[in-house]
């Protein structure tokens, strides 16, 4: 199971390579495929401090982007219109 | 690979195309478009186009293949040739310069332990999405495609024409602006403090 405390002992201050760290982090949020991958990760959750506060801070935002931006309305007879247009022109 | 064999739909096909390939994504294409154009009857414009431009060229869609990556591609296309021309908003930086700016080898990857995961998830749906209008359109535009959308990076390239390398790069700059806007919200909002509420 994943530690989800936000600190833990165990894990270390220092990330020793935040751009490779962040750079893999962030390709397996965005379904990306690395070999390997699920072990990288949680191995660097269980002891990086900085990759795990990174990996849930970039989770959260793709999250809250999901969940919040894409309710726009769709207006009223839009698809209906769209679905006469379409009849008209055959 | 085989070759694709193109063929002509008939009446009842394309029937079959549109409406079932084509019109479920109706939420998600108008969803872009109002954020591509900010304006609803623009956006309504745009959905429309789209979808007329769809249904014209609908025997080079290959079915099973798709459908949403195709219409996202037409609907960018037009806004661009159609649209971002008479877009009432000031033209906001264009990628030509971003990208010259800043060179898609060298990204940059911070530690940001200054915005955390939890002041994110307090924020309103407001907060967020104005963060999201106020990017440059093309980096808008990545975010979109990839956290609103779902889209991979290898569909994002061909609905944009860049290479998977630019995708990325390009996602990668505009989540870090998207964060420095975060950061200014919350610390504005006295999220990300520590200290007990009095
Ligand atoms: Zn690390």
């Amino acid at each position: 199971m994943e530690n989800t405390d936000a600190s833990s002992p165990e894990r270390k201050l220092q990330c020793s390579d935040v751009g490779k760290c962040f750079q893999l982090l962030e390709r397996i949020l965005d379904g990306e495929l690395v070999e390997g991958g699920n072990e990288m990760l949680q191995e660097k959750l269980d002891q990086c401090q900085p990759c795990f506060a990174h990996f849930h801070l970039e989770q959260a935002i793709r999250e809250v982007l999901k969940t919040k931006c894409t309710k726009q309305p769709l207006p009223d007879k839009l698809a209906e219109s769209i679905r006469q247009m379409i009849q008209d022109a055959r | 690979m085989s070759e694709v064999q193109r063929r002509k739909y008939s009446q009842e096909e394309r029937s079959v195309v549109f409406d079932g390939e084509f019109m479920p994504h109706i939420d998600s294409m108008y969803n872009f478009a109002f954020r591509l154009t900010f304006d609803e009857d623009d956006a309504k414009d745009l959905v429309q186009d789209t979808y007329m431009k769809a249904f014209r060229f609908i025997n080079s869609f290959e079915q099973g293949t798709n459908a949403k990556a195709w219409l996202f591609r037409i609907l960018k296309n037009s806004f661009i040739n159609d649209y971002r021309k008479k877009s009432k908003k000031p033209a906001t930086v264009d990628y030509q310069e971003v990208e010259t700016f800043y060179n898609s080898d060298d990204v940059d990857y911070q530690s940001t332990s200054d915005l955390r995961a939890e002041s994110v998830k307090d924020m309103l749906g407001d907060e967020i999405s104005n963060a999201l209008n106020g990017l440059a359109v093309d980096f808008r535009t990545v975010i979109i495609l990839a956290d609103l959308e779902g889209f991979t990076y290898e569909e994002m390239a061909k609905i944009l024409d860049i290479p998977i390398g630019t995708v990325r790069s390009r996602l990668h700059r505009a989540r870090n602006l998207l964060k420095d806007t975060l950061k200014g919200y919350a610390q504005s909002m006295g999220y990300g403090r520590d200290e007990e509420e009095d």
